[in-house]
């Protein structure tokens, strides 16, 4: 039984469902990525994981709009996915985490929309 | 309630997106790229849901007056996005003060 | 005066962009765009739409503005905000701060004490 299967509180039971089913929509490298973030978060949960459910819940969002915009899920986690969970989480190097996303994200922008005008 | 209500709230969902798929190309991959972004970082302001259907009410304003989406936000979209956040705690501040909260007891 | 001089006023400017703005709407009931240009006009060249966005945003779930939608000429209708009594009273404390913190930092300039 792993962690995961240990959450029995109902109302989580139920969002946990309804994670599965919806990570099962996703393609096969981002499903394997949702495997490992979840593996990765638990040591920040609380007794019951409910702490977890909206960090899961924003990884989750996360992977599928990319997935949908067709990116590589190495261009979402990086090749760190243990500090990538930890940041997500808000555990060490989350601080660091923020910055590289924030210069990923004017990076994004800034390529995109000169595709856009060239 | 959490994000996957937004997102799997489904007819006001699809409703939002198709809102965003109405913007000027520029603004939607400027949203996009924004979305992408609050979603890592997790404020806890995102769950009810104004903080996105208001910035696309936003964009659309700054469409329709003609302005290209840089021109409205400014070039420094990230900086844009911590401004929009500022007062919203983030899951991860929450995890932190947890740890801190324990720890201290532990001490004691 | 130099231009140099008054560029990347965004690190000083922080923290009383939000004062300007309550004193702005203060005046009369007003939007985000004409906002931004009342303050562009004032020499704060490098304000966008969007900071100001932000900081409307923030008064506004901080309960200091009453928020008013009227349709527009053009687009979707416009947001119109105006202060209520809890935004007077915040403006109020903007500018005695203000004047606190110029008044020393004027006499700091001036080499007194």
């Amino acid at each position: 039984m792993n962690f995961w299967e240990t959450i029995t509180g109902s109302d989580l039971t139920r969002e946990w469902k309804a994670f599965e089913a919806r990570a099962e929509a996703l393609p096969n490298d981002y499903r394997a990525a949702w495997d490992e973030i979840k593996t990765h978060l638990s040591p920040y949960s609380d007794f019951t994981g409910r702490n977890l459910m909206p960090i899961l819940d924003g990884a989750l969002g996360l992977l599928e709009e990319s997935a949908a915009d067709g990116q590589s899920i190495y261009h979402v986690v990086g090749d760190d996915i243990v500090g990538f969970s930890a940041a997500l989480a808000g555990g060490v190097g989350a601080r660091s985490y923020r910055d590289k996303w924030r210069e990923q994200l004017n990076r994004n922008v800034a390529r995109k929309l000169e595709r856009l005008g060239g | 309630m959490g994000i996957q209500d937004i997102i799997e709230g489904k007819r006001q969902w699809r409703a939002h997106v198709a809102r965003v798929k109405a913007l000027p190309p520029d603004y939607q991959i400027v949203y996009q790229e924004i979305q992408r972004y609050l979603f890592k970082v997790g404020p806890v302001d995102l769950v009810d849901g104004t903080l996105l259907s208001g910035l696309v009410e936003f964009f659309e304003e700054g469409a329709a007056a003609g302005k290209g989406v840089l021109q409205l936000i400014g070039t420094d979209v990230a900086a844009f996005c911590d401004d929009l956040i500022k007062d919203s705690r983030t899951y991860a501040d929450v995890y932190q003060e947890s740890v801190e909260r324990n720890s201290g007891a532990a001490e004691k | 005066m130099e231009k140099g001089a008054v560029e990347d006023l965004t690190e000083l400017l922080k923290g009383t962009l939000e004062g300007c703005v309550l004193e702005i709407i203060g005046r009369e009931e007003t939007y985000g765009y004409a906002i931004t240009r009342r303050l562009n006009e004032l020499g704060f060249a490098d304000v966008v739409e969007g900071t100001v966005y932000t900081i409307l945003l923030r008064l506004e779930r901080n309960g200091l503005v009453q928020v008013t939608k009227r349709p527009s000429e053009q687009g979707p209708p416009r947001k119109f905000y105006a202060l209520n009594d809890a935004g007077r009273a915040e403006l109020a404390t903007f500018w005695a701060k203000w004047t606190y913190v110029k008044t020393r930092i004027d006499k700091l300039k001036e080499g007194g004490r």
